[in-house]
C-alpha cells in the first residue's frame, strides 16, 4: 500500500513538474529579457491567443483559428480540417507533459500565427493562459 | 453450425477488405505523431524518395506552415520515408501506378502529381473545394478507409454528394 501511495505521489509530482520546470526556466529567461519582469500574466496570454494576425500563409488567423476558443474541447485545423484534441490539460491529460513537445509547438505555432518566434515572456504568458483557462 | 457460418462470412468480409489495400498503410508511430498531428498521415508509398527528400529539406515552410522537427526526429522521418517510398513499395498497386505516371517529374506534393490529378479529374471542382473537404490533400474526407491503405473507388463517399458513381 505504501508503495502505491509513494508511486501515486511521484506520478502526480512528475506530471506537474514538467510544466512548472518549464515555466520557471522561462521566468529566468524573461528576467534577462526585461529585468523588471515580475510574473506571467493570464490576461496578456489571452490577448496573445485570441488576437488575429496575418500568419505564415497570408491569412488573418489567431491561435484559436485551429484550437478554438473552448480549450476543453477538440477543434479542427483551420487549413487541413484535421481534428486537434483539446489543448487544456484539464480536459486532455497528455497536454503539457513533455518539454520537447511544448517547445516544438510553441515555436511552430508562433511562427505560423505571428511569423516570428515568441519571446520568453510571451511564451510564459500564453502557457499560463492555456493551463488555467 | 451457425457459429461456423458466421465465422466463415466474417472471414470472407475481412479477406475482401484486406484485398482492397492498394498502398502500404503507415506503420511508424513517430511519423504518425509528427505528421499526423496536422493532416492525414500520408502513406510513404504516395511519393518517390526524391519528392520526400525535397520536402524534408524545407520543413520550416511546409506548405506555408512551420513543421520543423529536431535532428533526431528528422533522421527517423527521413529514413522511414526513404525506406517506404513509392519506388520501394511497387508490390502495391497505387505506388506502382504513381511511379509509372511520374513522367520524369519530381512532384512537390501528393495532390499535384499527374496520377493524382488524373484520378480525380471527373470529380466536380466544387465538391473538392467545399468546406468539408477543402482540397485534394484531405484524403480521409472521402476515402473512408484511407488510413488502412484502401483507396478503391467503391470506398469513396463524398460529403454532400454520397457514394461515388461515375
Amino acid at each position: 500500500m505504501k508503495i502505491v501511495i509513494v508511486a501515486c505521489l511521484l506520478a502526480s509530482l512528475g506530471f506537474s513538474s514538467v510544466i512548472d520546470d518549464f515555466l520557471s526556466s522561462l521566468k529566468q529567461e524573461a528576467i534577462k529579457e526585461n529585468p523588471s519582469f515580475k510574473e506571467f500574466d493570464y490576461k496578456r496570454g489571452e490577448e496573445l491567443f485570441l488576437s488575429k494576425h496575418i500568419g505564415k500563409k497570408g491569412e488573418l488567423i489567431s491561435c484559436a483559428s485551429c484550437h478554438g476558443t473552448d480549450l476543453n474541447k477538440s477543434n479542427q485545423n483551420y487549413f487541413t480540417g484535421k481534428t486537434i484534441d483539446a489543448l487544456s490539460p484539464k480536459a486532455n491529460q497528455k497536454r503539457f507533459t513533455d518539454k520537447a513537445d511544448i517547445e516544438k509547438w510553441l515555436k511552430r505555432n508562433f511562427n505560423d500565427v505571428y511569423n516570428r518566434e515568441g519571446t520568453a515572456i510571451e511564451k510564459g504568458d500564453v502557457v499560463t493562459y492555456i493551463i488555467n483557462k | 453450425m451457425k457459429k461456423l457460418i458466421i465465422f466463415t462470412l466474417l472471414s470472407c468480409a475481412l479477406y475482401a477488405q484486406e484485398m482492397k489495400i492498394s498502398i502500404k498503410p503507415v506503420d511508424n508511430d513517430i511519423y504518425k505523431k509528427e505528421c499526423g498531428s496536422c493532416h492525414f498521415a500520408y502513406p510513404a508509398g504516395l511519393l518517390p524518395s526524391s519528392s520526400w527528400n525535397k520536402m524534408m529539406l524545407n520543413l520550416s515552410d511546409h506548405f506555408g506552415d512551420d513543421a520543423s522537427v529536431d535532428d533526431k526526429t528528422f533522421q527517423t522521418l527521413s529514413s522511414y520515408l526513404n525506406m517506404n517510398s513509392a519506388e520501394k513499395a511497387m508490390q502495391y498497386k497505387r505506388s506502382k501506378k504513381i511511379v509509372k505516371n511520374l513522367k520524369g517529374t519530381t512532384s512537390d506534393s501528393i495532390s499535384k502529381m499527374p496520377y493524382m490529378k488524373k484520378k480525380h479529374e471527373e470529380i466536380k471542382e466544387n465538391l473538392i473545394t467545399q468546406k468539408e473537404v477543402k482540397g485534394l490533400f484531405n484524403c480521409t474526407a472521402c476515402h473512408q478507409n484511407a488510413e488502412k491503405g484502401v483507396f478503391s473507388d467503391d470506398d469513396v463517399k463524398i460529403p454532400n454528394y454520397g457514394k461515388w458513381k461515375k
